[in-house]
């Protein structure tokens, strides 16, 4: 047990310091773009007429703490980020925590839905596809899985968008209807919600199922022909409950080794999937922030959560597998 | 020596078991690679698909940039030369002019009229003269084919009457030249920071594959954006292009130098490097000359493989607009195109090039995967 908590203690250091590694590196990044938020305040009120000197931007550096050294800024940022505070934008001028808030939360629920839909299908039609003989079945999946690949997330969303506007007169865009924008929390707010979500889920989850089918097929086709397996069969499992207690739970373990880079790839189609849907939650920010208006703020404090949101299910899925597996069990406590 | 002059067969046996032995690494993968059909499909069209890319200036037409427009034939239809009509036959395939007009008949509205007379023919010619184009500094301006009044679009036209067949193919070029920056900055980087990694151990690579880690956690398309922000406007579409092909590639390579790493773990304890060692060749040397070589063909497969994601992200980028911009012309800048209602319903010809991409994609996947599979030496003995 001791070592079973130091092994956690020793993860957990490790998931805060790649935390602490991609910080750097988003702020280097946020400060790399040209002008800062003492410029920014007051080119705005420049433009509501005030005449502005140089004077005056550096009063108002100092006023932001602009002046301060470089890696002591970052510790300030760092500092406030894990306590999920993220300062202001400078360029619409609103605390960004209140403004990303529940659209995050909305953001990471649509990809760990479309995560756990791909799974759902992929484990099953995977393993499926590992021990069938069909020729035809394991062709037409590979071509299916192929087409996940090549048919890009914003093309599928784009064409669905499409049809359904010219065959049945609905757009299916947003997350929500006019009349729940707004609204608070209530049941029909939810149906509502789930009439709308279905379908970022689906398309986000597409390229994803296809990439797992892959990935549970060749793990479980390596799995399948190793000896233990015959020497199980040999002992009379057959069927179902040979293939689930030995080779499955094997072949499973890499998986749910890999479901934050899993995560992370889902992430990467949802900015571009909000813009296609008009999804106004934290992926169609991100767009916002970078694409039209520079806001270094928000970027950040995105990516930043978006990581930690990952580090955390790396986490949490390795202490799963510490757990459920025998082998890591007994490599981490020493045989 | 006897026993093989009396028995040819088995002297031929032993040649060809001899031929098996002998055989290179790349000799045994090309073996396996020909066997798999799919695989070799892909390889064609592959073959195809990039030649045509980089003869695009030949093969079509005119100018993919604005200055190739056709002002007279603006969101107009794909033309398809045809050889027969109510005027009767002619050897050389032909198509219709078509003059925009407005008059008190169509509402004072733009509307394109086909004149079907046999005057109005417009012939196809192979090789004619065209705009100018360079090859390896030497100007050129024959084109595969052209018409001889007016112009000719496959298929079809623009908003601001840029040829889309045109276009098509130098997107081709552009995006496959964008892919191979990005995988080859990528696959320095990867071989350095795998090569050290895996070469060394120790606390060295346990600080590399901490970085490589952190990097491979931040989702890479906000990356992209966050990097691609940064491009001012005033900048050229050269230098443009230029940096979103280093940025793709700056943030490839985790998984390869992943691989790398793992592979040079393993390959560092056998004992021709050990020999090496002790004969007194340099880390460096050791890296290079007898490393490296024993898994070549796996980096191929993997850099193959890295291909089309390169592709897609360049066009994820370039479809949101924070990629390529015109007068570069990516197939993300033409999928941008495809974005409206309006395209569906009235000028489907716009998807032309999605086909396209999506031919150069699954054409990567499956030559990748055809020779992952001819490179994994167990592939056979799996089946």
């Amino acid at each position: 047990m001791l070592q079973f908590s130091k092994f956690v203690a020793v993860r957990a250091s490790l998931a805060v310091l790649t935390l602490l590694l991609v910080s750097f590196i988003v702020f280097t990044l946020m400060e790399l773009v040209p002008g800062d938020c003492a410029e920014r305040y007051l080119s705005f009120k420049n433009s509501q007429g005030a005449v502005i000197t140089p004077a005056d931007i550096q009063a108002e550096r100092v006023r932001l703490g602009l002046d301060q050294p470089y890696v002591k800024r970052w510790a300030f940022w760092v500092a406030n980020a894990f306590r999920g505070e993220f300062g202001d934008s400078c360029i619409l001028r609103l605390n960004i925590s209140q403004l990303l808030g529940q659209k995050f939360w909305l953001s990471l629920g649509l990809c760990l839905s479309a995560l756990v839909l791909a799974y759902a299908i992929a484990i099953p039609v995977g393993i499926l596809a590992a021990t069938s003989k069909n020729a035809l079945l394991n062709n037409s999946l590979r071509l299916v899985s192929y087409l996940g690949l090549a048919l890009p997330n914003f093309l599928l969303a784009l064409m669905i968008m499409l049809f359904s506007t010219i065959w049945f007169g609905e757009s299916l865009t947003g997350l929500f209807s006019k009349e729940f924008r707004d609204a608070a929390w209530n049941w029909d707010r939810v149906k509502d919600f789930l009439g709308h979500a279905w379908l970022p889920i689906f398309i986000l989850g597409w390229s994803a199922t296809a990439f797992a089918i892959q990935t549970v097929r060749a793990l479980m086709s390596d799995e399948i022909g190793k000896l233990y397996v015959t020497a199980a069969a040999a002992r009379g499992v057959s069927g179902r409950r040979l293939l689930m207690r030995y080779p499955a739970r094997h072949a499973l373990a890499p998986i749910i080794n890999s479901l934050g880079f899993d995560l992370n790839r889902i992430f990467n189609e949802l900015p571009v999937v909000a813009l296609i849907l008009t999804l106004t939650e934290a992926g169609s920010l991100l767009i916002e922030a970078l694409a039209r208006s520079n806001d270094q703020q928000l970027a950040g404090a995105i990516i930043f959560l978006l990581t930690g949101s990952i580090v955390t299910i790396n986490f949490v899925t390795d202490i799963l597998l510490a757990v459920t597996d025998p082998r890591v069990r007994r490599s981490i406590v020493g045989g | 020596m006897t026993d093989q002059t009396n028995s040819p067969t088995t002297a031929s046996d032993q040649k060809l078991k001899e031929a098996y032995f002998t055989a290179s690494q790349r000799q045994l993968i090309w073996q396996r690679f020909k066997k798999n059909k799919s695989a070799l499909i892909g390889a064609w069209v592959l073959i195809i698909l990039i030649l045509s890319g980089i003869f695009a200036p030949f093969l079509t037409p005119y100018d993919a940039t604005i200055a190739g427009r056709d002002k007279e034939y603006m969101n107009g239809a794909p033309e398809i030369p045809q050889f027969c009509d109510d005027n009767g036959c002619s050897a050389r395939p032909f198509i219709y002019t078509t003059e925009r007009t407005r008059s008190i008949e169509t509402n004072f509205r733009w509307v394109t009229e086909v004149k079907t007379g046999l005057e109005d023919r417009r012939y196809v010619h192979f090789f004619v003269e065209g705009s100018s184009y360079k090859y390896f500094g030497i100007t050129f301006n024959t084109h595969l084919f052209g018409v001889d009044k007016g112009q000719v679009h496959l298929f079809g036209t623009d908003s601001t009457g840029k040829d889309i067949f045109s276009r098509t193919f130098s997107a081709i070029n552009t995006s496959m030249a964008v892919g191979t920056i990005g995988v080859f900055i990528a696959f320095f980087m990867a071989l350095i920071i795998g090569g050290v990694a895996g070469y060394y151990g120790g606390w060295i690579d346990s600080t590399l594959q901490m970085i490589t880690d952190t990097v491979r956690t931040i989702p890479s398309i906000p990356l992209f954006m966050a990097l691609a922000a940064f491009i001012p406007d005033t900048w050229s579409a050269e230098s443009r292009f230029f940096f979103i092909s280093m940025v793709l590639g700056l943030i490839g390579w985790p998984t390869l130098a992943r691989r790398i790493r793992t592979h040079l773990l393993t390959e560092r304890n056998q004992e021709y490097v050990l020999a090496a060692q002790l004969c007194g060749a340099k880390a460096g040397h050791v890296i290079r000359r007898h490393l490296l070589p024993s898994f070549t063909s796996y980096i191929i497969v993997d850099l193959v493989i890295s291909f089309p994601y390169m592709v897609l992200s360049e066009t994820a980028l370039s479809f949101i607009g924070l990629g390529l911009k015109d007068p570069v012309n990516s197939l993300g800048v033409m999928l941008q195109n495809v974005t409206s209602a309006d395209v569906l319903l009235n000028y489907q010809w716009y998807f032309i090039p999605v086909i396209f991409f999506i031919a150069l994609v699954l054409a990567f996947v499956f030559v990748g995967d055809g020779l992952r599979d001819a490179a994994d030496p167990y592939s056979d003995s799996k089946k």
